[in-house]
């Protein structure tokens, strides 16, 4: 294991040697014409970028190789001793299971599920909360602070607010409401058809303050004669929304929508806190990590987690493609 | 480029340094001062009342073996993150040669540590003496592999105000003579007749090992199993017709709302639940908090398992192992799991838990039929160890996900249900290799 880390760390020092030399030959030959970088100036870059290359290498680039080829072995978590290439076997374990409803099944339903559901509702409350937010009213930074205030707190600890708020018991929060109301009690979280709509009015309530937090950053970058001139154009609400603020988003509204999408992709603490490994709530990250670390299967979970990479790297380039900025 | 060469031999200093050791280095032969060094990791925080326990006990072993020059250091991993992270240490460990000398470990996974050789067999260095001692022994394929530190059971606290007010009289059921499936309905009824939950079955308890640790024998008692005895097959067992009556059983209770999935976690304890499943570590709290209901011993009891085919009941805890390290001369090893293990150790550790102790010279003189002597009586008649499988989490996973979802089953689902449920057990465990 050490020689292997020192090999790949003797590799990338390779590359970094080699683009060093190939940037002093660059500088040498263009001297004349550019004399806009002196030799020590390019070592002191490449040296202040070193810290940073080690460990985005420690630990980014060296758990995926690691990550990628585990995918090929029947890695046990308590056999890290007996390690074998077992080729395209956990992919085909997993294509099988997939196909006979195996438990990567209700992890793939549940996920797309709550990605489908969870990326627009997200970012559109956002959205409103950030054209809420933006204007110089008094009291709006309070809006911004609770607004924001979810983000903040701890995945777990919000856990257990939403536990205690929807809880079965009739004297539960939630249930006690409804029950006012004469309506019984609900299992919010027990019944199979509403758990994943909670785990994405949870999620979303967590994590639209962020998304909120740039929009506004992005609102302001809007320039106002463009408003001024779609006024003066007898442009409504809405219209002015549509072809000034829609447009000028645009960038912003990308980077959010790949964000979110990644993040949904990932979701996990939610299930693992608020229903526990269950077919009705159970998604392919929390399915990936019990494979891994709960059953062991540390190759067959690296197969997952890559397959999973591929899906979700393959729609995000679809996303940049169709939702790009237009040239 | 002098330079260069300085932080190339750094970086390489620096990636040598992480790919080291542990903080508790290897379970090599000892110093090089004639003394043996042993190392002991144990599982819980070193600020926890167990935890505490566990290091004068260790303390104690070192004077009074430091004539033998052998020397204990302890490590404690606590478990705040499950099982995975203290399995990833162990992990590590076994790459890098450095295992404990002693580690605890929970018992359904003997099988597991067995089969991957971080146990270390010492079926015949014990004595049939040695082995009479305990109430139980963690064993796989026949062969020895820990010892209990102490032993837990469960059974179901009763209200006896509520009993009283139901008119219902469990004064003939004893772990003997335990009531039946049918009388344990009986009871639920007339408790659901005088306006309280019947029982709490910690059907919600599914997050952690607590809802299979409880609820695992009622599968058992209807004459059920899980798998099979190579631990591997679990079609057939698990979701054999005998298998199927024991969910029957837990699923009639929910349909009749005799249980159900919301009750509070202090429900039982402010009278308004008849009866609780839990195990030996209610009994302080009983003793000591919510006197407004349970003023003494007179206002709750602790009843056995219901049986059905057969009685059975609850148990297994943490055991000490020995780590398969490189030691080759395990003698002093073995001194220190014997002191661990003693009758003197076994009481020091249980007067800190409040569990049973696993040796059973401790004589902790439990009042005929309390509720310690109840727990005590089952563990040596009626208790049934979870299945001895390497396959342990994921069964454990499969039988919550069973406890979890019969709320969204009825009673013609239930058969199909539990096929897919042994369909699934069994394809994780075919992926065992």
């Amino acid at each position: 294991m050490v020689l292997a880390l020192l090999l790949i760390l003797l590799v990338l020092l390779a590359i970094f040697a080699a683009n060093f030399v190939r940037d002093l030959i660059y500088r040498y030959k263009h001297q004349k014409s550019t004399k806009k970088y002196h030799k020590q100036e390019v070592i002191t870059a490449l040296l202040l970028l070193l810290p940073a290359v080690i460990l985005g290498f420690l630990f980014v680039l060296l758990p995926i190789f690691f990550s990628l080829g585990y995918a090929f072995t029947d890695f046990d978590l308590l056999k890290p001793n007996d390690i074998n290439f077992v080729g395209f076997d956990n992919f085909k374990t997993l294509f099988t299971e997939l196909f006979n409803k195996g438990d990567i099944f209700y992890a793939l339903r549940n996920t797309a599920l709550f990605v489908v559901m969870v990326v627009p509702l997200q970012i559109g409350i956002a959205l409103l909360l950030a054209l809420f937010c933006n204007n110089k009213r008094r009291g709006t930074t309070i809006f911004k602070v609770c607004f924001f205030a979810p983000v903040a707190i701890s995945l777990s600890v919000t856990a257990f607010l939403w536990l205690t708020l929807l809880s079965p018991n009739p004297a539960g929060i939630m249930n006690s409401i409804l029950g006012s109301f004469g309506i019984p009690p609900q299992d919010f979280l027990g019944n199979k058809d509403t758990v994943m709509l909670w785990m994405v009015l949870i999620s979303a309530w967590q994590g639209c303050g962020y998304q909120m937090l740039i929009f506004l950053s992005a609102l302001g970058n809007i320039r106002k004669d463009l408003y001024e001139a779609a006024r003066v154009d007898g442009a409504n609400v809405f219209q002015r929304f549509f072809t000034v603020t829609v447009p000028g988003l645009r960038p912003t509204l990308l980077y959010i929508i790949i964000t979110v999408f990644i993040g949904a992709c990932r979701v996990m603490i939610q299930p693992m806190l608020l229903t526990g490994y269950v077919d009705r709530s159970m998604t392919l990250s929390y399915y990936m990590y019990t494979q891994g670390f709960t059953y062991r299967h540390v190759g067959y979970s690296c197969a997952v987690a890559l397959i999973l990479t591929i899906v979700i790297g393959t729609i995000t380039l679809l996303q940049r493609k169709f939702l790009g900025e237009k040239k | 480029m002098k330079k260069s060469i300085a932080l190339l031999l750094l970086s390489t200093i620096l990636l040598a340094g992480c790919a080291g050791g542990t903080d508790e280095g290897g379970g090599g032969e000892g110093g090089g001062s004639g003394a043996v060094k042993l190392k002991i990791r144990f599982h819980v925080d070193s600020s926890s009342a167990e935890g505490i326990a566990y290091k004068k006990v260790v303390d104690k072993f070192n004077v009074d073996y430091a004539s033998e020059n052998i020397k204990v250091t302890t490590a404690f991993v606590a478990r705040s993150a499950g099982d995975s992270q203290y399995e990833a240490q162990l992990s590590t460990d076994m790459q890098e040669g450095t295992l404990p000398d002693i580690f605890t470990f929970d018992a359904p996974n003997c099988a597991a540590y067995a089969q991957t050789g971080y146990l270390y067999d010492f079926t015949n260095d014990l004595t049939a003496a040695e082995k009479d001692k305990f109430i139980t022994l963690n064993s796989y394929n026949g062969k020895i592999y820990g010892i209990p530190i102490q032993e837990s059971s469960a059974g179901f606290y009763y209200n006896k105000n509520l009993f009283a007010q139901a008119g219902i009289d469990v004064s003939g059921i004893t772990v003997d003579n335990p009531w039946t499936f049918s009388e344990f309905k009986t009871a639920c009824a007339k408790l659901a007749n005088i306006g309280v939950t019947p029982v709490d079955m910690r059907m919600d308890a599914t997050k952690d090992e607590t809802a299979t640790y409880l609820l695992y024998p009622f599968i058992y008692a209807a004459g059920g199993s899980f798998v099979d005895s190579t631990g591997l097959v679990a079609q057939g067992y698990f979701n054999s017709d005998a298998s199927k009556r024991g969910y029957q059983f837990l699923l009639d209770l929910v349909k009749a709302n005799y249980t159900n999935y919301g009750i509070g976690s202090t429900d039982f304890f402010t009278g308004q639940v008849g009866m609780y499943l839990s195990s030996g570590w209610t009994i302080p709290d009983l003793d000591n908090k919510y006197k407004t209901t349970f003023p003494d011993r007179n206002s709750w009891g602790l009843l056995p398992y219901p049986k059905d085919q057969i009685a059975a009941s609850a148990n297994g805890s943490w055991s000490f192992g020995i780590g398969n390290n490189s030691r080759k001369d395990k003698e002093p090893v073995l001194k220190l799991l014997k002191y661990l293990t003693n009758a003197q150790s076994s009481e020091a550790i249980t007067n800190a838990t409040g569990m049973i102790p696993a040796n059973k010279e401790v004589n902790k003189n439990y009042e005929p039929n309390s509720p310690e002597d109840v727990l005590l009586q089952q563990l040596s008649k009626t208790g049934i160890n979870r299945p001895a499988t390497v396959g342990y989490p994921q069964f454990s996973n499969v039988f919550k996900a069973v406890i979890s979802d019969l709320r969204n089953i009825d009673n013609a689902g239930l058969s199909s249900f539990i096929d897919n449920k042994a369909l699934q057990l069994q394809n994780e465990l075919d992926k065992i290799k």
